[in-house]
Formats: C-alpha cells, sequence, structure tokens
C-alpha cells in the first residue's frame, strides 16, 4: 500500500495559509450535530489534517451530521484491526479511507457493507475506475481520495520536457534517475507493460511479469536513487543532482510555483494514478449517515474543493467540474492514466516482492 | 670524560621552573640518589636523563657524548618506573625478553638471557608465570631484571621501592646496593625517602624547588649539611635561631659556648639530637625544662622547651629514668658539634 | 566481606529488578520475535500462530545468502575504520589536557544527538555534486569539476562510520584515561620508538577493550538500515533494510522476525568465536 503519510512533510507547508478559515467554519455546528454522527478513518498526518479542517467542516454544515475523525495507522495494521473488530460487531470506524490493495484484501473476508449507488446523486458523474466492486458486481467502495505519480524533470538539465516513460530508458540518461524503491508504491511494472507491452494484460501471467522484469532490468544503469524517503528524492531533483524521475505531480507543480526548475510530464502513456477508497465496514450501523457522507463528498464542488485545498485528483469526469484549466492540470490530466494493478499485490504479493528486490538489489 | 654530565639544566613547564640550572657529575659505577620531596624536580631530572622529557635549555652528556638530541629509546639505559609498568599482556619471561626482542635477538638468546636475569634477581624459574601471579616484591625484581637486560650504561629508577612495606624495602635496598656493586653500573635513584638514599648511596644529590640544595657522601652531607634544608630533610635536626655573644652564640634558652658566629643578628645553628647530652642539673649555660618523652627502644626521644626554643635531644634508655616531663635540665651542645649558617640563609 | 549463599527468597531480591528488567525488555521482545519468526503469514492479513519453518527456508538463497555476508562484511568494514581511527584518536585524546579533552567529548556527544536521518541526509548533501565538498575542491584547484560521491559504497561507509565513531571514542575513553603511561614510557627506555611501543604495548594491553568496542561497532552497524538506503544503491542494502522492508512495507511480519532472528544468531556465532578466539590467545592470564 502507498505510504501516503511521508507526503506530510511536503504538503503540510501549504496547508497552514488555509487553516484559519476552516476552523471558524466549524464553530458554530458543534451543539446541532450531537444527534448524528459517523466515525471516519483517515490515513494520519496529511490526509486527517487537511479533512479536519477543509472537508469535514463543510459536511457537517450541510447535514447536520457530526464527524468523528480517527488517524489510521499505516501499512495493513488498519485492515486487520477493522477485520477483527468486525469478527466482533464492532467498528473502530464507520468509513474508513482504504487503498486499493486493502480493498481487495477486505473483500476477500466480505469485510466492507455493499454501498447503494442509488442514495449517491452524481454517481453518473464518477470516473469509472473509482467505483470499486466486489467480483460479483456489489460496490465495495467509492473513490475518496486520488494522486498522480509522473515523470518529472529539472528543467536545468532537460529543457525540453520528455514525451513518454520510454524516455527513461535512453543510454544517455544513464545514472539521472530516482525512482520509488518497492515494487508495490512505484507501479513500474505497469508502466512498463504500458509503454512497452501495449498494456498491461501481459502482467496476467508469470511468465508475463518476468519478461516486463526483464526490461525493467535494462533501465537498472540508469538509475541513480531508488527512493523510500521522499524529501531525498525531492531535494535531489530541486537541485538537479538526480535530474529526472517519478514523483507526485501536485507536489512537483507546488515546487515549481516557489520557482524551482522542476517540471512534472503526464507522458503520452499516462500519469499513474492511485487512490483510496471509502469503505463501509459491515459492523457498522451507520449505513445512512455513510451513503450521506459518501453522496457529499462526490458533489463536483467537493471534488473542486479538494483539488484545490487538500491537491488530491477528482474522482469525477472533468466536465461536471468547474476547476479551471489550470486547476485541473495542477492535480489531474485528461490523458489515459495508468492504472496499477492493485490484484497482483493481493494474490502475489510476497512473489512479486521477492523477484522485485533480486532485480533491484541484484 | 667518563660518566654522566649534567650541565646548566632547566626544564619550564609554562611559567614553573621544575628544575633550575642543574649541573652534576656522576663518576661511571656511582650510585646516586636524588632526594627531595615531592615537587622538587627530582623526577623531572631522572626524566631528562631518560630522554622521556626534552630539558628547556643545558646538555646532558653521558661518557661525553651528548644526549639531548638521542630519543629514549636509542639512548640504551635501564629504568624502573614506580608504578614498575610491567606490561600486563605478557608473561615474566616475555617481559625480561622485551628489549632483547625489539634489539632482534634470537628465541634462544633470549631464554639464555631471561634465565641469567631471574637467576640474578633471585627468581629462578618464574618465567612462565603471568605478572598477576607475583607478589609485590617479586615484581620489584622483575622491573629491575628487565631494565637491566640489556647490560644498559645507566641505571634509572624512580621511587622503585616505594609501593613496598617497611621490612620488604629495607632488604630491597640492600639488595639493589649489592647488585648495582657486583654490575659496577652508573646508578641514578630518585626517592624522597631519607633513610633509603643514606643507606644505599655513594653520593646523594638533595634537591628542593628545582636547585640542588647539596650534594656529596651521604655521611658528609648529614654531618655538615650545607643548608637549613638539608639539614632538616636529612634526618632531624635542631634548627636554632642565634647572635654572637659572649663567650658564645646566644640564644632564647642559654649560651653555646665556644660557637663563633659571625653575621651578628639572623644566623641559625644547626645541632643533631644525637650531639645534645641532656644532663640532670640544673645550671649549665642552657637551662630547659622536658616537654615529652617518646621512648624509641633503641633510643629515647626528649622533648625540651629552652626559653621557648623547642629542641629534641636523644638519650640512651638507661638514663632517661631520670627525666621526667616538667623537670628542669640543662644541655651539654658542644659546638664542634654545630652547623652554623649565616645571615638567615635559608 | 564473606558472602554467604543465598538461603531464603528474599536474598535475591537485589537481583529481582534487574533481572525483571532484562526479561521485560529483552527477553520477552526476543522471544516473541522467535515466535512470530514460525509463524505462518496470512497473505492480505496479518500472520496467524502455527509452527511453520517456511519463512527460514525462504531466507536460505543464494540471494539473501549474499545480503546477509554483505552485511556481515560492511558492519566488519565499518568496525575496523573505526578502530583504526578511533584508537589512535583517543590515545591522543587522553594526552591532552583535561579542558581540552572534555571539549573533544562534548563535541562527540553532540553527533551522538544527531538522528540518523539527519545524518543521512547531511552526508547525501555533502557527497552530492551540486552543493558537496567536490564544490570545495574544485575552488581550491583539487579538481577539475564536481563530482557525485553518492549513492555509493564509499558514502554508505562514510555515513556509518562518522555515526558509530562517537560510540568508538567513548567505549575506548575509559579504558585510555586509566592506562598507566609509563607503559609507554617504560616500553620506550627499553628500546622500542613510539609507534612501536604503541603497536606492541598499548595495543597489547588493551586487546580486551579493543574486542569489545569492534563487538559493539560490528553490532551498531549491522542494525544500521537508514544510512545504506539514504546514501547506497539497492547492492549496498543490508539485511536490515529487507528486514524493514517486509516488516512495514510488506507487513510480513513472520518474514521479517525470521530474517531478524538469523541476524542476531549470526552475528552472536560471530561474536563468540572472536571472544573465543582472544580467550585463547590470552589464555593463562
Amino acid at each position: 500500500m502507498t505510504d501516503k503519510t511521508n507526503l506530510t512533510v511536503s504538503r503540510r507547508a501549504f496547508l497552514g495559509a488555509t487553516a484559519l478559515g476552516a476552523t471558524t467554519l466549524a464553530m458554530p455546528n458543534v451543539l446541532r450535530a450531537q444527534e448524528r454522527s459517523i466515525k471516519v478513518g483517515v490515513y494520519g498526518g496529511y490526509f486527517k489534517d487537511s479533512f479536519d479542517q477543509h472537508i469535514f467542516p463543510e459536511f457537517t454544515n450541510a447535514t447536520g451530521i457530526s464527524v468523528d475523525s480517527i488517524a489510521e495507522p499505516t501499512g495493513e495494521a488498519w485492515l486487520v484491526q477493522l477485520q477483527q473488530a468486525a469478527r466482533a460487531g464492532q467498528a473502530p470506524a464507520d468509513l474508513s479511507m482504504m487503498s486499493q490493495v486493502a480493498m481487495l484484501k477486505g473483500q476477500s473476508t466480505d469485510l466492507w457493507a455493499p454501498l447503494d449507488l442509488s442514495k449517491v446523486a452524481d454517481a453518473d458523474k464518477m470516473l469509472p475506475q473509482f467505483i470499486n466492486e466486489y467480483p460479483d458486481g456489489r460496490v465495495a467502495g467509492v473513490g475518496a481520495v486520488a494522486w498522480y505519480i509522473t515523470l518529472v524533470s529539472n528543467t536545468d538539465t532537460y529543457p525540453e520536457a520528455p514525451e513518454s516513460w520510454g524516455f527513461m530508458w535512453d543510454p544517455a540518461n544513464e545514472d539521472k534517475l530516482g525512482l520509488l524503491a518497492l515494487v508495490s508504491n512505484s507501479f513500474l511494472l505497469e508502466v512498463t507493460a504500458k509503454t512497452f507491452f501495449g498494456g498491461t494484460d501481459i502482467l496476467d501471467t508469470d511468465e508475463g511479469i518476468l519478461q516486463v522484469m526483464d526490461k525493467l532490468a535494462e533501465l537498472k544503469p540508469n538509475v541513480r536513487l531508488w527512493y523510500r524517503d521522499e524529501a531525498q528524492f525531492e531535494q535531489a531533483l530541486k537541485s538537479g543532482e538526480i535530474p529526472m524521475g517519478q514523483y507526485y505531480h501536485d507536489v512537483t507543480g507546488l515546487a515549481a510555483a516557489d520557482g524551482f526548475p522542476v517540471r512534472s510530464t503526464f507522458p503520452k502513456e499516462g500519469g499513474i494514478l492511485d487512490s483510496g477508497c471509502w469503505a463501509l465496514s459491515r459492523a457498522s450501523d451507520k449505513g445512512d449517515e455513510a451513503h450521506e457522507f459518501i453522496n457529499f463528498m462526490s458533489q463536483p464542488s467537493m471534488q473542486a474543493l479538494m483539488s484545490r485545498k487538500v491537491g488530491t485528483a477528482p474522482t469525477l469526469k472533468r466536465d461536471t467540474l468547474d476547476l479551471t484549466d489550470a486547476e485541473f492540470a495542477s492535480v489531474s490530466s485528461d490523458i489515459d492514466p495508468v492504472l496499477p494493478r492493485y490484484d497482483l499485490y493481493t494474490t502475489k504479493s510476497d512473489w512479486l516482492n521477492q523477484k522485485w528486490t533480486e532485480l533491484i538489489v541484484g | 670524560m667518563s660518566g654522566l654530565q649534567l650541565v646548566d639544566i632547566h626544564k619550564r613547564f609554562g611559567s614553573v621552573a621544575a628544575v633550575d640550572n642543574i649541573s652534576l657529575s656522576v663518576d661511571e659505577g656511582t650510585f646516586v640518589c636524588l632526594l627531595g620531596p615531592s615537587g622538587c624536580g627530582k623526577t623531572t631530572l631522572l626524566r631528562m636523563i631518560a630522554g622521556l622529557e626534552d630539558p628547556t635549555s643545558g646538555n646532558i652528556l653521558l661518557q661525553g657524548r651528548r644526549l639531548n638530541d638521542t630519543p629514549a629509546h636509542l639512548r640504551n639505559l635501564g629504568m624502573v618506573f614506580q608504578s614498575l609498568a610491567l606490561f600486563p599482556h605478557l608473561s615474566v619471561g616475555e617481559n625480561i625478553a622485551y628489549p632483547l626482542r625489539i634489539r632482534g635477538k634470537s628465541k634462544a638468546a633470549c631464554g639464555e638471557r631471561v634465565r641469567e636475569l631471574l637467576d640474578m634477581v633471585q627468581l629462578p624459574g618464574v618465567a612462565d608465570r603471568t605478572i598477576t601471579q607475583l607478589s609485590g616484591g617479586q615484581r620489584q625484581r622483575i622491573a629491575i631484571a628487565r631494565a637491566l637486560a640489556v647490560s644498559p650504561q645507566l641505571f634509572l629508577l624512580d621511587e622503585p621501592l616505594s609501593a613496598l612495606d617497611a621490612k620488604l624495602r629495607e632488604a630491597m635496598q640492600v639488595e639493589l646496593r649489592q647488585l648495582q656493586q657486583r654490575l659496577g653500573i652508573t646508578t641514578i635513584v630518585v626517592t624522597h625517602d631519607q633513610r633509603e638514599a643514606m643507606t644505599m648511596s655513594d653520593q646523594i644529590v638533595v634537591m628542593s624547588n628545582g636547585k640542588v640544595e647539596q650534594m656529596g657522601a651521604p655521611i658528609e652531607a648529614y654531618r655538615r649539611p650545607a643548608t637549613p634544608f638539608v639539614a632538616d630533610f636529612l634526618g632531624q635536626a635542631n634548627l636554632i635561631k642565634v647572635a654572637a655573644g659572649e663567650g658564645g652564640a646566644r640564644f632564647s634558652g642559654g649560651t653555646i659556648p665556644g660557637l663563633d658566629v659571625a653575621g651578628g643578628e639572623g644566623a641559625l645553628v644547626s645541632i643533631r639530637p644525637e650531639d645534645i647530652a641532656v644532663l640532670p642539673s640544673e645550671t649549665g649555660p642552657v637551662k630547659a625544662s622536658v616537654v615529652f618523652v617518646r621512648e624509641m627502644g633503641a633510643i629515647v626521644e626528649i622533648y625540651l622547651d629552652a626559653g621557648g626554643e623547642r629542641i629534641v635531644a636523644h638519650a640512651a634508655p638507661k638514663t632517661h629514668g631520670d627525666f621526667k616531663v616538667g623537670s628542669t635540665v640543662s644541655l651539654s651542645m658542644p659546638a664542634e658539634a654545630c652547623v652554623v649558617f649565616d645571615g638567615a640563609g635559608a | 566481606m564473606r558472602r554467604s549463599p543465598p538461603q531464603k527468597l528474599t536474598d535475591y531480591l537485589p537481583i529481582a529488578f534487574p533481572a525483571a528488567m532484562l526479561g521485560l525488555f529483552f527477553v520477552v521482545p526476543f522471544a516473541i520475535m522467535v515466535a512470530v519468526s514460525v509463524f505462518k503469514r496470512v497473505p492480505g492479513g496479518f500472520y496467524e500462530p502455527a509452527f511453520t519453518l517456511a519463512n527460514y527456508a525462504r531466507f536460505l538463497s543464494p540471494f539473501f545468502g549474499e545480503v546477509l555476508v554483505f552485511s556481515l562484511f560492511l558492519a566488519a568494514f565499518v568496525s575496523a575504520i573505526c578502530l583504526l581511527i578511533g584508537v589512535p584518536f583517543t590515545y591522543l585524546l587522553t594526552r591532552l589536557r583535561r579542558g581540552n579533552q572534555v571539549v573533544w567529548l562534548i563535541a562527540l556527544l553532540g553527533v551522538l544527538s544527531l538522528s540518523e536521518v539527519i545524518i543521512g541526509f547531511s552526508w547525501s548533501t555533502l557527497l552530492s555534486r551540486t552543493a558537496g565538498l567536490s564544490n570545495l575542491f574544485v575552488w581550491l584547484g583539487l579538481m577539475d569539476r564536481p563530482q557525485s560521491w553518492t549513492p555509493s559504497f564509499g558514502a554508505v561507509l562514510t555515513g556509518l562510520v562518522y555515526q558509530a565513531f562517537p560510540y568508538t571514542v567513548l567505549v575506548l575513553y575509559p579504558a585510555f584515561s586509566r592506562l598507566d603511561p609509563s607503559l609507554m614510557e617504560a616500553a620506550r627506555t627499553l628500546g622500542s620508538s613510539p609507534i612501536r611501543a604503541f603497536l606492541n604495548v598499548v595495543l597489547p594491553a588493551m586487546r580486551t577493550t579493543l574486542l569489545a568496542t569492534s563487538i559493539i561497532v560490528f553490532i551498531f552497524a549491522l542494525g544500521a538500515y537508514l544510512l545504506p538506503q539514504i546514501l547506497g544503491r539497492p547492492q549496498h542494502w543490508t539485511l536490515s533494510v529487507l528486514v524493514t522492508d517486509q516488516a512495514i512495507y510488506q507487513s510480513n511480519m513472520p518474514f521479517a522476525a525470521a530474517m531478524a532472528v538469523f541476524l542476531v544468531m549470526a552475528s552472536l556465532a560471530l561474536v563468540g568465536l572472536s571472544v573465543a578466539i582472544s580467550g585463547r590467545k590470552g589464555a593463562g592470564q
């Protein structure tokens, strides 16, 4: 699962500017919200802070339902807690923000209560990749937050923006790349598959995966840094020490806006779109409130607000939003994204991890 | 010229003069003690001879050859340290063989020499023991054997016996002296113990505050101290302020007949306790009252008050019964036993 | 003072507290780790109690073998360099005046207060092409143009040595302060040059301390998992890095525990071996 908590450091800076307005909005709702409430689990750190300040007060304001926000621990500990609690009929949170891999793992134990999209007014505007379904078609979760990982480069070193992920393989780029170190957060298998093998279907078989890995192995001489810590790469990218790599689109845009010689490019194969879902624990008795919450969050106005304040990519179709071109471009793109094959990370997790580690360490 | 010469040696540590212009000459084969209270510069002087400190100025000559610029490890001397400095990671034999191994001697030659040296210090057969298995006195002998292993030209010892108990110390003093005489090696010992210095050495050098107070044969220094400091430091001495008077030297307790004091006021007289005779009569040139009597076995120390001057005298045991605390006695202080220091000379 | 063997239960009281602390903070966690290492991983979940050696079996592969060997080699190398620099440094330090010693020791303690993250980032900047030391060398005319020295094996080594050096000195310092200075002087009067005396008297006399220090630094370096990531390439990642990956990113606690147990065993074996070897050398002491 993607460790979004790491983002807190780099994103917290621009959060402060908008913090004041949010708290004043929240105040009048305290009394009115007594009767109805909902517990919402959010990734701890950056996301919880932004939601507490920008998003939840709006929801309470509009519906009268108070939100009890809970910081989810990193890793899969939260999923384990939810599963164990559900077995005992308890729900530490009604709704939780879950990574796509955790969604799939929860599906396997029927942890998620099916959602009724008819209660979500703007469901028809939603991009299909943000509706998480059980194999039988029931809806397990609805997109909560999404973000792009793109091909980023230093504009001093690369005056021309690269057009394709394939540019990373150019021998001229020897020792110039910074890439994420883990198979499950870099999604480089998907990138390679889409760039060189016409799509991610090749990843359906072990042979196909190994074939993609062989192609990836050709990239190794060009990689200077396999990073786990984002701050490390961001700094090196800004200084030109490591002039190219994969990184978060919105954070790179903010750095460029601050005057650093960096750019984020959506290659023609698309940026990597990673996301988290809202999912309802089957042990929760707050189904109505949960649907109201999802309904509220899925409004074009809220998606636009999140794009502006939290920096997430909207889960709705572009033409339903009032985002300006610049606002939209700062968080998303119309180019068909590279969609991670989350199924691989549930069914073949250990095998993939082992092969990946051998690939980059060996 | 043979032996060791020190010429105008100075040693400063910052602004402190540890050794202040010392010159002395040690004849080949003699046993010399550097004697003085702690901090008098005697150890510093020894360390300069060893090459462990550099003199600030002055020359050190051995057999007429200037030694100043020769580093310690090339000076070819043996030194015994106060802590003994036996190497804890080596056995007794390895310790003794250390200077031989450094000089590239073969294992067999080393073994032979180690046996010889152990015999010399009367500890045969301990070569394979570890240092911790030895007693204090045994370690002392090993340190001596190690220092003498290469038959050095000069044998230096820094307070070598201070860690031993009194009885063992006395025995070692004798043994060390015998060993030195047998080997005929030029030996310099630093000590603060005047008895040790007197029993062992051919020559003593009494030092104080970085300077030499007196140099010479021990008994000479004892009988004829050059300064009040030497008089006081070597054994016991009565130091009495005197002035020239009728028929002798006058002091608060009376007159020392026949003693000629030149400089008028402010002269000091030194007289040893054993040179003062205590007489039971109440008349005489010097009168005193008995303050305290201390029986020492072989002698009796009698503490006296002679007109405010405190005086110590020795007497033979069988006579002391006559002297009771508080009784008045007369003192015989022969002029020939007195040493006069002119003009408040200290 | 005569000591009699403990007779009543209360006689054991003085050791109860240390024993409890040792048990609570070392034995229990280690036992849990050993237990988890034989548990069964639940893919997509956590783990469940079981007895399986599968986690160890997975570890016993040439790949992890190489990583283990590299980790041990790196730790030994760091330990050797720390001693090589730390021993003369500490020896000279103890020869300084007291006041100067304190200044040095405080500076070293200052390094200890830096977190591994800060050390890693500082060195990655210092060794970088754009802002690093090589720019200084270019300015001084020693180099033609700035170079990047990170990530590399040298960078990992530098970072680890920098981090372990204060420990080295602080462990060596008390022993060197207590060392009788006349041992060195005696060796010199017996014919050894100062350097020779240092090598054949001071070092052998400090053998036990040196061994203890090298073991401490070795174990310390073996546990490093941040610096190899920040300053190294993937081939410089230690087993500790892979343990962290498994524990935090893969949620594979049983496998992480198995690797950790193996790491502990391997280092204990090495420590035991070195103690045994030095014990035989120092026999009869």
